[in-house]
């Protein structure tokens, strides 16, 4: 018997990142509509801290939604998680800087400062009773002792799920699999992959992150996403349906691609 | 050592570019960092001579071309036969068929081409290994073809730990790795650096686009026109304060640069860069969220980001509202 895996599609947040293209709050319901009928278990919806526009489409989004779960990005901000929360997503993703790249240049801050933050935004989003997965931003080019530690805090926090991100698209396959394995063998976290294409590897790295015990495969249509984009869920399920359990065909993500050409084009 | 074959020119028979370009095209391959240039004997017979201290591999259809072609590095054929300089070709499409390797411990160079879908098996690294074993004294090339989108993660991973030989082609166009993301992957992974020189690859890309008539997809990673742009707030702010924040390498290194666009993710420092970036006067913090806004509720509008022009042409609307 196939394992099965599950599709967080990311078009309408990460896909969406991508420079050129701008959905209206239609096109984003239509394009979660059509991969909610094909069985996609999470759709990141967007980042309600965007606009109020972004807001009342990501709230449109979860009206109209039939079974998948509907998630949205939140930097690790406990105010930025409250507007995520006032739009009663069943998840929050927050993204959390790991690399010191990231904290000591980006944020100018520290390791501690990251642990007290993301944990009080865990906190925040806990106390409302919503669901948090939490991306470590950058893991990809971080030092897994530190993850490690923050892993530990978050599943103490009551986070079950984290999101290893290849922001950069720096991974290949054996760094892949070594990170997965490593995270696998010292914690009882779920794991997301989400992983980017700069070095023409993101379906390898998924497809590796996914046999080394990733759960969840975060995916893009047409594989849109910033810089060379992300995993291309057509790429992912042709490369792989013979190996995993998906709920949904080839045909079907033909299908949903056609259908929504027009809205995604400008982001190839 | 890691020796790398491209393969592009033996794609074009059908319609073969002038003399010239073919030469340019050997040049700049070579200059990114092939260590050697596969042909047929048509693009042979067009480019006229060979540049000297350069490889060569002429591909052939019978061994007894062999003789009528002297002076490459290597001959590639499809024919079993065990020849000076002849890299014996096979294809494998299946990871079953590795058995068929044992018959070939007399070879000394043997190239195998397919091998598709082994990184969705369960164990790539062990198939891998098993190729090494099999065939202890040859060397191995692999050309890993692209059906299921790792090709390139394969040609890297055999590299850069198993056999070292891999054959690839520019921007996979013959369904392979891809030369330069393979060369870009050694390169971050392994600190794989041969001294070359990456900035020709906009004229790679131009001169391949130009012979082909092909086009390259604007976000092919690499060599995408448009992948070093951002619009994201959170990225664009990364960028600016380190640009190792968000981007994998330097986009210089690659003869690219990072372009700021302006759209519906961006934030009001973006627009702050971007009126800098065009000479345009610093309105003031009010004017810059009130610029942000409309710039949002217009792209959205529009289903798209700004142009440069576009942009100008909004900062000048809501200023000249804002002063009236």
């Amino acid at each position: 018997m196939k394992e099965v895996k599950y599709i967080v599609d990311t078009t309408l947040r990460d896909g969406e990142q991508s420079p050129g293209i701008a959905l209206r709050a239609e096109d984003k319901v239509k394009i979660a509509q059509l991969l909610d009928e094909i069985g996609v278990y999470e759709i990141e919806a967007g980042t309600p801290v965007l606009s109020e526009a972004e807001e009342e489409s990501i709230r449109l989004i979860i009206e109209k939604k039939h079974s998948a779960k509907i998630s949205v990005w939140s930097r690790m901000n406990v105010g930025d998680v409250k507007r995520s929360i006032a739009c009663k997503p069943d998840i929050i993703h927050i993204g959390t800087p790991v690399s010191y790249v990231q904290i000591y240049s980006k944020l100018k801050k520290n390791k501690t400062w990251v642990i007290k933050n993301v944990l009080e935004c865990v906190e925040a989003a806990k106390s409302e009773n919503v669901d948090v997965t939490v991306g470590l931003e950058d893991a990809s080019r971080s030092d897994i002792g530190f993850m490690l530690s923050l892993i530990k805090e978050l599943k103490n926090a009551g986070v079950s799920t984290i999101r290893v991100a290849d922001t950069v698209g720096a991974l290949t396959p054996n760094r892949a699999k070594e990170l997965i394995e490593t995270i696998k063998s010292n914690s009882d976290m779920k794991i997301e992959m989400h992983v980017h294409n700069d070095l023409g590897m993101a379906v390898a790295n998924s497809i590796i992150g996914a046999k080394a015990g990733a759960d969840y495969i975060d995916c893009t249509l047409f594989g849109i996403g910033e810089r060379t984009g992300n995993c291309n869920f057509y790429d992912f399920i042709h490369a792989c349906e013979h190996v995993f359990h998906f709920p949904m065909n080839l045909k079907q993500v033909r299908n949903v691609e056609q259908q929504v050409y027009q809205e995604l084009q400008r982001a190839m | 050592m890691i020796r790398m074959i491209d393969n592009t020119l033996t794609s074009l028979d059908r319609n073969l570019p002038s003399k010239e370009e073919l030469h340019t095209f050997c040049e700049l391959l070579f200059t990114i960092g092939v260590d050697a240039i596969e042909l047929t004997v048509p693009v042979y017979q067009r480019m006229e001579y060979l540049p000297e201290n350069q490889k060569f591999v002429l591909n052939i259809d019978f061994v007894d071309e062999l003789e009528d072609y002297p002076g490459f590095y290597r001959y590639v054929c499809r024919h079993e036969a065990d020849a000076d300089k002849l890299i014996y070709e096979l294809q494998m499409n299946d990871a079953r068929e590795l058995v068929r390797l044992r018959a070939l411990q007399n070879y000394k160079e043997i190239r195998i081409v397919g091998l598709d879908d082994i990184m969705c098996y369960d164990s790539y690294e062990r198939m891998l290994e098993e190729i090494m074993h099999t065939l202890p004294k040859s060397t191995i090339i692999l050309c890993p073809e692209n059906t299921y989108g790792c090709a390139s993660a394969l040609a890297m991973q055999w590299a850069a730990e198993y056999g070292s030989n891999i054959t690839t082609s520019f921007a996979g166009c013959k369904n392979n790795g891809a030369t330069e993301e393979v060369i870009m992957a050694l390169r971050l992974a392994c600190r794989h650096k041969p001294n070359r020189n990456l900035t020709v690859l906009p004229s790679l890309t131009k001169l391949y686009e130009q012979f082909t008539d092909r086009r390259i997809g604007n976000k092919k990673p690499i060599i995408g026109k448009n992948i070093f742009q951002v619009e994201a707030g959170i990225h664009v702010d990364g960028i600016k304060k380190n640009p190792a924040t968000y981007e994998a390498y330097d986009p210089n290194l690659v003869g690219g640069r990072t372009e700021l666009v302006i759209g519906k993710h961006s934030g009001s420092k973006a627009i702050q860069l971007k009126l800098e970036e065009l000479g345009l006067a610093f309105p003031g913090d009010a004017a810059v969220d009130k610029i942000l806004n409309v710039v949002k509720y217009r792209c959205t509008k529009n289903r798209k980001s700004l142009s440069e022009a576009e942009f100008t042409e909004l900062v000048k609307e809501v200023t000249a509202h804002e002063r009236s």
